[in-house]
């Protein structure tokens, strides 16, 4: 399962981070997640940005919920799974273990 | 980046007796400002409380991130409290808090450093090792040590 992500939060100094770390993480130890590729909407401005490409590979799109997302557009026919950045820092391994029984990927 | 225009021992306080939130973060603010990082204490107090109202900074591990973002604050700042005795905090894992970062942002800092620095410390939390040598820290200088050896890595890339 090929992943890609957004994450972004009120104040854009903290969770929005945490939220990304944490997924990275739980990818790197999943077994199932063979990519995850994860872009900071912050207070500093975007980061790490989505490539075409990765996007275009990914089979699902993770965004946080909590505030807008800049740019969704690009996600256009795409799965996409919206959840809060605390969500992603609680419980990362778990939501990308049922998506992968749910792509069956 | 000089990590001590963002983390000084002065606003680190390893021996704190708290009943609650509210007291943690006064406490806190008062070492801000005594360090002459806040230009409005109260303003930045209410500012805190109200983003804590929004959802609780409780991330889980026993670490809190409580953040004010206003113009009641002259610099990026850090300050850091271990509690004497782990208080509620309504954490997303429901344990109880041991462990205060307590964030002072100017409410028109964009894209510098010390935001990056912020940036770098919210990731390091979200690794158990780091968290365990944070909380084994017994003074201020071996807390910033680690959060300096660990962060300036990120920062010179």
């Amino acid at each position: 399962m090929k992943v890609v992500a957004v994450t972004a939060c009120p104040s854009g100094v903290a969770h929005t981070y945490m939220a990304a770390e944490s997924l990275k993480v739980a990818a790197d130890e999943s077994e199932t997640c063979s990519s995850c590729f994860v872009e900071t909407q912050g207070q500093i401005g975007i980061e790490d940005e989505l490539t075409a490409q990765q996007i275009q590979a990914a089979d699902v799109v993770i965004l946080t919920n909590d505030i807008g997302i800049k740019n969704e557009t690009r996600f256009k026919g795409k799965p996409v799974l919206r959840v809060k950045a605390g969500d992603l820092i609680k419980k990362s391994p778990v939501i990308l273990s049922k998506l992968a029984s749910k792509l069956g990927a | 980046m000089n990590l001590s225009e963002v983390i000084t021992p002065a606003i680190i306080d390893l021996a704190v007796d708290a009943e609650d939130k509210a007291s943690v973060f006064a406490h806190l603010a008062t070492l801000l400002e005594q360090d002459g990082r806040l230009n409005d204490r109260e303003a930045y107090l209410q500012n805190v409380q109200e983003r804590e109202a929004l959802a609780t900074t409780g991330i889980g591990f026993g670490i809190a991130i409580p953040h004010g973002k206003t113009d009641a604050v002259n610099t990026v700042s850090v300050a850091i409290a271990k509690l004497a005795k782990p208080i509620d905090w309504q954490a997303m894992d429901d344990a109880p808090v041991d462990t205060v970062f307590q964030l002072a942002v100017p409410s028109a800092s964009q894209g510098d450093a010390h935001l990056k620095l912020l940036a770098a410390l919210s990731r390091k939390l979200i690794h158990a090792d780091f968290r365990a040598q944070i909380k084994a820290a017994t003074t201020p200088e071996q807390v910033i040590e680690l959060i300096g050896s660990t962060i300036n890595q990120t920062l010179e890339v």
